[in-house]
């Protein structure tokens, strides 16, 4: 990989294996880097252990989204999914368990999958792409069972809302889907730019990141990052952070986004804005906080780098692993 | 004293001649037996008084002097002073003995002081962590606290954003007893306009029969005065 290549790399997606020793990562170029938590957080690591331990291309297209089950690697690039074992991974071998692909209508383009999400209820694979539709599909069998159809324009993200066993998902179309898993019907339609608080036409009313915490929801994209209630569907909080966030997440009393802007927002439930920690990239993808792991439990963020920043404590930068 | 001018003049060499010297002959004495407790030995005695100047020399020339007194032919006051001069060598000994006894008890009691203060230290680092733990613990609390207290504000301002329930249900009550006021009017307005259709009605059929009646009258008049009129014509 040379140096043009690793200053146009882009890492889009981050997974930490299900023993959280290890961070595996996918970029623009269809490569997976499987990094070791272990080696670098140790107190003897050098530069060495900061570059991945294995790395391999698994898909044609950039991968845009890594999940991780019990024992599974899901990686999903352009169309398709691809499953890995990780204690193969660990042991160097780079073939897949299975890679499927979801029925598409029109067999000329293959659209990207841009997320996936794991539904614990019915252990079904929900993944959301570029044909403005959701799949669904069954881990133990490998069949689609549902196609979850309402969007107009391509799906951004999507998440699972456990407790009422509800889908959601954000698209370009700026509207926030929520569904019912059992009969795949949408229960509501949150059109997030109608609402003036949030609305920021000049960024337009795409929504890229949808995160839930069974109460509350945090959507943003072009319009500003919001707190949604979701009993009364009502937005209850707005965050003033100037660029477009593109993944956030919930931490205890704290909501850590990433977005434009090379930092780490800390925001409080309330809409202040607590902290903007820098980091290496301009501008950040991705963010994953590792909670499989007592002894690694640290957050980290990729972006237009080949640099992914590693946080052990959650107010400043410890080091970066590499490409 | 002799003793002290005699170790003063020897020089180092003549001092270690003397305690090779003397460990050899000890080990004839003690040892006959093999190669190792020699070596044993030698290390042991340099390890304890390697130069010599020490109390291994006084006890040597304590034996030295000791035979010499026993064999020497010499004068009683001479064999008096000799016999003072071992008894102080003696007295030497034993007081070197005993500091080195109060320095080993010492020894022993600075262990155990050291051995409590280790003790106290272990239990200390014990029961900090046991606090940091417990703190640890009061942190995540308090972080959901916070948490909680944080969505009953937001969901707060939110409705602090819709009327207020008392004045909404009183609007409800004052739109409710105006509809029934009015229902109210309405009936009584439609009650009287039955009874004056019905007024009105029995008005105009009474007319209209009146009508009737007079038009017979008129008619049965007529009648009447066409059959009278050829009746009075024929008598």
């Amino acid at each position: 990989m040379g140096p043009v290549e690793l200053l146009h790399m882009s890492v889009f997606s981050q997974s930490f294996s299900p023993c959280g020793r290890f961070l595996a990562a996918g970029n623009n170029y269809g490569e997976i880097a499987v990094f070791s938590l272990s080696a670098a957080l140790s107190p003897d690591s050098t530069a060495l252990n900061q570059k991945p331990v294995l790395t391999f291309t698994a898909h044609e297209g950039p991968v845009f989204s890594l999940l991780s089950t019990d024992c599974h690697l899901l990686s999903a690039g352009n169309g398709e999914i691809s499953a890995w074992s990780w204690s193969e991974l660990t042991k160097k071998n780079v073939k897949p368990l299975w890679t499927r692909r979801p029925n598409y209508k029109s067999s000329l383009e293959i659209p990207e999958i841009n997320s996936m999400t794991i539904n614990p209820r019915d252990n079904s694979l929900v993944a959301g792409g570029g044909d403005n539709n959701i799949h669904v599909m069954d881990l133990e069998n490998g069949v689609f069972k549902t196609v979850l159809q309402g969007h107009s324009d391509y799906v951004h993200c999507v998440t699972v809302r456990e407790r009422e066993a509800e889908i959601l998902s954000g698209g370009e179309d700026g509207a926030v889907r929520v569904w019912d898993s059992r009969t795949g019907q949408c229960v509501h339609c949150i059109e997030v730019y109608k609402y003036e608080v949030c609305a920021r036409p000049q960024y337009g009313k795409w929504i890229s990141c949808v995160t839930t915490d069974s109460d509350w929801m945090l959507c943003g994209g072009g319009p500003s990052l919001s707190l949604w209630h979701l009993r009364s569907l009502s937005p209850t909080s707005i965050f003033n952070l100037s660029g477009c966030q593109r993944q956030a997440a919930f931490q205890q009393d704290l909501i850590l986004t990433v977005g434009e802007g090379a930092f780490v927002s800390h925001c409080l439930l309330g809409g202040e804005v607590k902290a903007q920690i820098p980091c290496t990239p301009q501008s950040l993808n991705t963010l994953q906080l590792n909670n499989n792991s007592t002894e690694h439990r640290v957050l980290t963020v990729g972006g237009s780098s080949d640099h992914i920043d590693v946080f052990t404590n959650l107010s400043y930068r410890a080091f970066s692993l590499r490409f | 004293m002799t003793s002290a001018s005699e170790e003063a003049d020897s020089s180092l060499t003549a001092q270690q001649k003397s305690l090779a010297a003397v460990t050899y002959r000890q080990q004839l004495h003690s040892y006959q037996g093999s190669g190792s407790c020699r070596h044993e030995v030698i290390r042991k005695r340099l390890l304890i008084d390697g130069d010599g100047a020490g109390d291994d020399r006084r006890i040597n020339l304590l034996l030295k002097s000791f035979t010499k007194w026993c064999n020497s032919p010499g004068t009683p006051e001479e064999g008096f002073t000799q016999y003072q001069r071992m008894l102080g060598i003696l007295a030497q000994c034993e007081f070197s003995m005993g500091k080195t006894l109060m320095v080993y008890d010492m020894n022993l009691r600075e262990m155990e002081n050291y051995e409590k203060i280790y003790s106290n230290i272990e239990q200390n680092i014990a029961s900090a962590h046991e606090k940091i733990a417990e703190c640890k613990k009061e942190i995540q609390r308090a972080k959901r606290i916070r948490k909680n207290r944080q969505e009953y504000d937001a969901l707060a301002k939110v409705i602090q954003q819709h009327p207020d329930r008392h004045e909404t249900l009183k609007q409800l009550e004052a739109l409710d007893k105006e509809l029934q006021q009015l229902s109210h009017i309405k009936e009584n307005v439609d009650a009287k306009l039955e009874l004056r259709k019905k007024q009105f009605h029995v008005l105009l059929s009474t007319i209209q029969e009146l009508q009737q009646t007079l038009e017979n009258d008129e008619k049965s008049d007529n009648d009447d005065n066409s059959q009278e009129s050829p009746a009075e014509n024929g008598e």
